[in-house]
């Protein structure tokens, strides 16, 4: 190669470099505004213009945030919601994936599509008809009112993914386990599930996350504080005439921890989850 | 004996055995996909009939007596002028917030799918606005774009592009440019991801092919990147439709649908008056008219989805 093609390809590399840092930067911006303004005092965040480096970083709010702000309670009903959906719409989605691998039947074309179309009917164009039958069922202000319709919300993506995956698994590898004497329900626990598992990480991960960040279900189907998640927890920080900002920020940053963990480990699981629920492979 | 062998033997009687045989025999099959058939019908399938059936009621929210009013709610609805602001609004939120969250999308996939160090770590990077809560994200952009202590509001005079401070999610006029731009940000990192996927699968035989022939960069990128990429373009672009036509959370943490309602689409809409206000029939009624939208976009997806399968 000549001294100008390497030029020219350090050349590109240097541009390259520069957009993505550029683009990087613009989508971090929001995150340094929301964490260096959680290091600031209760005085200087509110010195306009903004500064947009702490003068005098400090804590302070981290500590006082557990005392003064619900934070803990709206982690751990995250967490619960989370976990009662990724439950809930495992042992819908994992059966019915498995018998539309595994069988050919009439009305299978139409069971599959008409999941898929479930993805459509997004949740606050139905919500009006869902408030009606979740009181009428009385489960309104129960953590159920808010796992069912995210349950329901997250099966299409888990059904598609799942049976996606079951096709690729051997029938011999379960014939084999058969012939060894094992029941139907330990060839799909300890044959299918197992090898299932980066299909089912994404499953999770994609389940998790939705319940986790909804607004739209608590908010109406929970009156109840002590039963907020934490985007709701958020909201209801702000205020109609003064908001505290600094406690709110220091919530958020908090809030998406979980998740920012949930990224650094699962990230490929993730990207894999988001191309297989649009893109068919 | 089985219950379809008493019968005598006629034609119709051997068509009806069949398919309970055919039926039992698959017993296994339909009994797996029967408790996803019976929730989706009581969440969804049943939900959606009792929209339609609230929205020839009234119906307050607060009580039990219902009021049946027939078409009344719809004559209203065409009859009114904050309809057809809705409709407007709406289609200029879809519009800008769709093709905001397209080009940064293509414009990061193309920039990550070259042979660079750190792929993995912008490829994270660039997700992560995607994968924290949207109400979060709001209130992040509602205190950058802050009239007195936001970020937006400094660095924009740092750079003496404004000499004093502007609120923009107070100002009618301006006020969905700040909550599209919150919404664009969340919604690039998907679009990034699909792209640079579709970008992936792509033979890299047909950049040789065309380099031997002397095309420029920007002639590959215009034909065979964006023919290539088209039919990941159009699916990511009629998601992220559908998406931002239904997106709610962003838009009522930021502004709750004001100033005096420019920045309410039709979802918004629904959920003010149906549940904030507690008229239920009249917010069902709005309802049906977000089906109908949703609708025609599902027909389309579900199209592309079935047929162009093979192109995928």
């Amino acid at each position: 190669m000549t001294m100008a093609g390497h030029d020219q390809a350090g050349l590109r590399k240097v541009r390259i470099y520069g957009v993505l840092i550029a683009l990087l930067g613009l989508m971090m911006f929001p995150f340094y505004a929301m964490f260096s303004s959680t290091l600031k005092s209760e005085s200087e965040i509110f010195s306009s213009p903004a500064t947009l480096v702490p003068t005098d970083p400090s804590i302070g709010a981290y500590v006082s945030v557990w005392t003064q702000t619900d934070v803990v309670l709206w982690i751990a009903n995250s967490f619960l919601i989370s976990i009662g959906t990724v439950v809930l719409t495992l042992l819908l989605a994992i059966p019915a994936a498995y018998s539309c691998a595994r069988n050919e039947f009439v009305g299978k074309r139409v069971f599959l599509l008409g999941v898929l179309v479930v993805q459509m009917f997004a949740p606050v164009v139905l919500i009006v008809g869902l408030f009606d039958v979740i009181t009428s069922f009385g489960l309104f202000n129960s953590y159920l009112a808010v796992i069912i319709p995210a349950a329901a919300f997250t099966l299409p993506f888990n059904v598609w993914m799942l049976y996606g995956y079951f096709k690729t698994i051997p029938v011999s590898l379960e014939e084999a386990a058969r012939i060894d004497g094992a029941s139907q329900l330990q060839i799909l626990t300890k044959v299918v599930l197992p090898l299932t598992k980066p299909a089912l990480v994404a499953s999770i991960t994609y389940t998790f996350l939705y319940a986790w960040n909804r607004l739209l279900f608590v908010l109406t189907f929970l009156t109840d504080a002590s039963k907020y998640n934490i985007p709701r927890g958020v909201f209801s920080m702000v205020g109609a005439l003064q908001t505290d900002w600094r406690m709110m920020l220091t919530v958020s940053v908090i809030g998406i921890l979980p998740l920012l963990i949930l990224f650094a480990f699962l990230e490929e699981y993730i990207v894999s989850g988001m191309t297989a629920g649009a893109v068919k492979e | 004996m089985s219950i379809a062998e008493e019968y005598t033997e006629t034609p119709a009687d051997s068509r009806l055995k069949r398919s309970l045989t055919y039926l039992w025999q698959r017993r296994r099959a339909y009994l797996l996909i029967a408790p996803v058939t019976l929730f989706l019908c009581s969440v969804i399938a049943y939900p959606i009939f009792e929209t339609f059936r609230l929205s020839l009621y009234e119906s307050p929210a607060d009580s039990n007596i219902e009021t049946y009013v027939g078409l009344q709610h719809y004559v209203e609805i065409f009859n009114s002028d904050i309809f057809y602001q809705l409709l407007s609004q709406t289609g200029r939120w879809v519009v800008v917030g769709v093709a905001g969250k397209a080009l940064l999308g293509l414009l990061i996939a193309v920039h990550l799918n070259q042979d660079i160090r750190g792929r993995k770590f912008f490829r994270t990077a660039f997700l992560i606005p995607w994968g924290i809560p949207y109400a979060i994200s709001a209130v992040v952009f509602r205190w950058i774009e802050h009239p007195q202590y936001g970020y937006l509001n400094a660095v924009l005079l740092e750079l003496g592009i404004i000499d004093q401070g502007i609120g923009i999610l107070g100002n009618p006029n301006i006020a969905w440019i700040g909550v599209v731009v919150a919404d664009i940000w969340i919604g690039t990192p998907f679009m990034a991801i699909i792209f640079l996927a579709g970008l992936q699968s792509i033979p890299q035989e047909l950049y040789e092919a065309a380099a031997i022939d002397g095309a420029e960069k920007w002639q590959q990128f215009r034909y065979i990147t964006l023919p290539q990429l088209k039919p990941v373009i159009l699916i990511a672009t009629l998601l992220s439709t559908i998406w931002t036509f239904v997106s709610f959370d962003t838009i009522w943490t930021m502004t709750g649908g004001g100033p005096i309602n420019t920045t309410s689409t039709l979802v918004i809409w629904i959920y003010q008056v149906g549940l904030k206000n507690g008229n239920l029939g009249e917010g069902a009624a709005y309802s049906v008219l977000g089906f109908v939208f949703l609708f025609v976009f599902a027909i389309i997806y579900l199209r592309i989805y079935t047929s162009g399968g093979e192109e995928l």
